[in-house]
């Protein structure tokens, strides 16, 4: 693994270069609703960056466990986008074939962006079914739950999808692209 | 003004929400029409695996919208609200972005021409109405013993600050009120709910849910209204695992609905899982 080649292509990212004005306060951390999860909260993380040790970075859990909930970001008194930088480091493990420990969130996040990939919709209980195949423990605990729903009339059984999903095959070229966070 | 409605792929089955946001239409004749064809928002998980796409995704909704003549998108999601939102920031910023999503678009002879504004269903209700329509639709004076704690989540008001302060809002409260609502002051309003780490970190999300339930709880509320289907979920199926009084979790229009006198079989109500009978004074 190239640390310092991957520390450059996060630091050519549009916010990459962010994490040199970090202060190491913590506010970022303290704010976490799940920081307590995590291989390193988000000032760690950002030391390690700086540090140019993108393995362990990359490796780790933290990015995966970001909840995208903004709190950090709105309180980072260097107006640091740190939502916006855990974004690029999901997409940059994704990108290196780098997987966490923990395969969990990019499992359900890659189940949800091939079903709309493929559909343009997302039927929830497709995504529950398609996940709950490689992680069954997880959702085993959810069919008493599903009873429930059923039993409310919430649960969509029938696929969701808009008119003609070939229509949206520019999705598979868009998906072989790329951007480089912006 | 004409609002395109995205309705997004949780709304069908969330909790009463469709019932409510439609018997509200009809009571305040709101002109919300769906989007055609309309496609999801890519949420959390997209933009987490690649930009490019999530782009693509918003790109084609802005630019259906627009085809269909609308002037703004109305949501009533909190994800697809941020996603969208998080979308044309980044095409403002960087203009060349709508280029490459239209190389896209353009097979499905589509385009995308401008940015419409993207607001959520609340902001509508609150600042769209004419004060003279909800007294005309409100039959009495509502005599209910609901005492309401807003519920905000995370991704309607961050991290734009789109509604003022961004971690103690106030719209909702102050539009409750305007309807002769009780709602209580309390400090989880815009604590996460867990959102979709939710499906594989259930234990670990407890706390999050165990926190907020209580806070409203010790603030004497006896009922949580959410602006959010991952939200409303979260906070009504996550309370089965927790060990503390149920405190029903209802969406803002089915407490809008009860508050104009609309019967609560029209909205719902009984999708909730932690029922609404369950409204008691039972404090922690």
């Amino acid at each position: 693994m190239d640390d310092r080649r991957l520390q450059l292509k996060f630091y050519e990212t549009h916010d990459g270069k962010d994490v040199l004005k970090c202060i190491q306060c913590g506010t970022c951390s303290g704010s976490c609703p799940l920081s307590d999860k995590m291989d390193y909260a988000p000032r760690e993380l950002f030391a390690l960056i700086r540090d140019g040790e993108m393995e362990a970075v990359l490796r780790s859990n933290t990015q995966w466990y970001c909840v995208s909930c903004y709190q950090c970001m709105v309180r980072c008194p260097q107006e640091i986008p740190v939502t916006d930088l855990m974004y690029i480091l999901k997409q940059m493990a994704i990108e290196q074939g780098i997987s966490p420990k923990t395969a969990k969130m990019p499992d359900l996040y890659m189940t949800f962006y091939r079903e709309v990939l493929k559909k343009g919709r997302l039927t929830e209980a497709m995504l529950m079914i398609r996940y709950g195949m490689k992680h069954p423990t997880d959702t085993l605990s959810n069919a008493f739950l599903a009873v429930k729903l059923l039993k409310r009339r919430r649960l969509e059984i029938i696929p969701q999808s808009i008119k003609e999903p070939k229509r949206i095959s520019y999705l598979k070229s868009a998906d072989s692209e790329r951007t480089e966070t912006k | 003004m004409r609002y395109g409605f995205f309705p997004g792929c949780a709304y069908k089955t969330a909790a009463g929400y469709r019932e409510s946001v439609e018997a509200l239409n009809r009571a305040l004749a709101i002109q919300l029409v769906e989007i055609p064809d309309w496609n999801c928002c890519g949420a959390t998980a997209v933009f987490s695996i690649n930009s490019s796409v999530a782009l693509v995704l918003s790109g084609r909704l802005l630019a259906l919208a627009d085809l269909h003549g609308f002037d703004e998108i109305i949501t009533v999601c909190n994800a697809c609200y941020t996603t969208l939102r998080k979308a044309i920031h980044m095409m403002e910023h960087h203009p060349e972005l709508i280029t490459e999503i239209n190389k896209h678009l353009k097979t499905e002879t589509l385009q995308l021409k401008r940015l419409l504004p993207v607001r959520h269903y609340l902001d509508v209700l609150a600042n769209d109405i004419p004060e003279m329509r909800w007294r005309k639709v409100k039959q009495s004076k509502s005599d209910s013993d609901l005492r309401v704690a807003a519920y905000y989540g995370c991704q309607l008001t961050r991290p734009w600050k789109d509604q003022g302060q961004p971690e103690r809002p106030d719209v909702l409260e102050q539009f409750l009120e305007r309807l002769g609502v009780t709602v209580i002051e309390h400090s989880a309003k815009t604590l996460c709910c867990g959102a979709s780490h939710m499906i594989p970190y259930a234990k670990d999300c407890a706390p999050l849910v165990s926190r907020i339930i209580r806070e409203v709880r010790k603030k004497n509320g006896n009922i949580i209204a959410t602006i959010c289907p991952m939200c409303q979920f979260n906070l009504d199926a996550g309370q089965g695992r927790l060990n503390i009084p149920g405190t029903p979790i209802a969406f803002f229009t089915q407490i809008v609905g009860l508050a104009l006198g609309i019967d609560s079989k029209d909205l719902g109500i009984d999708k909730l899982l932690v029922p609404m009978y369950k409204i008691s004074d039972n404090k922690e």
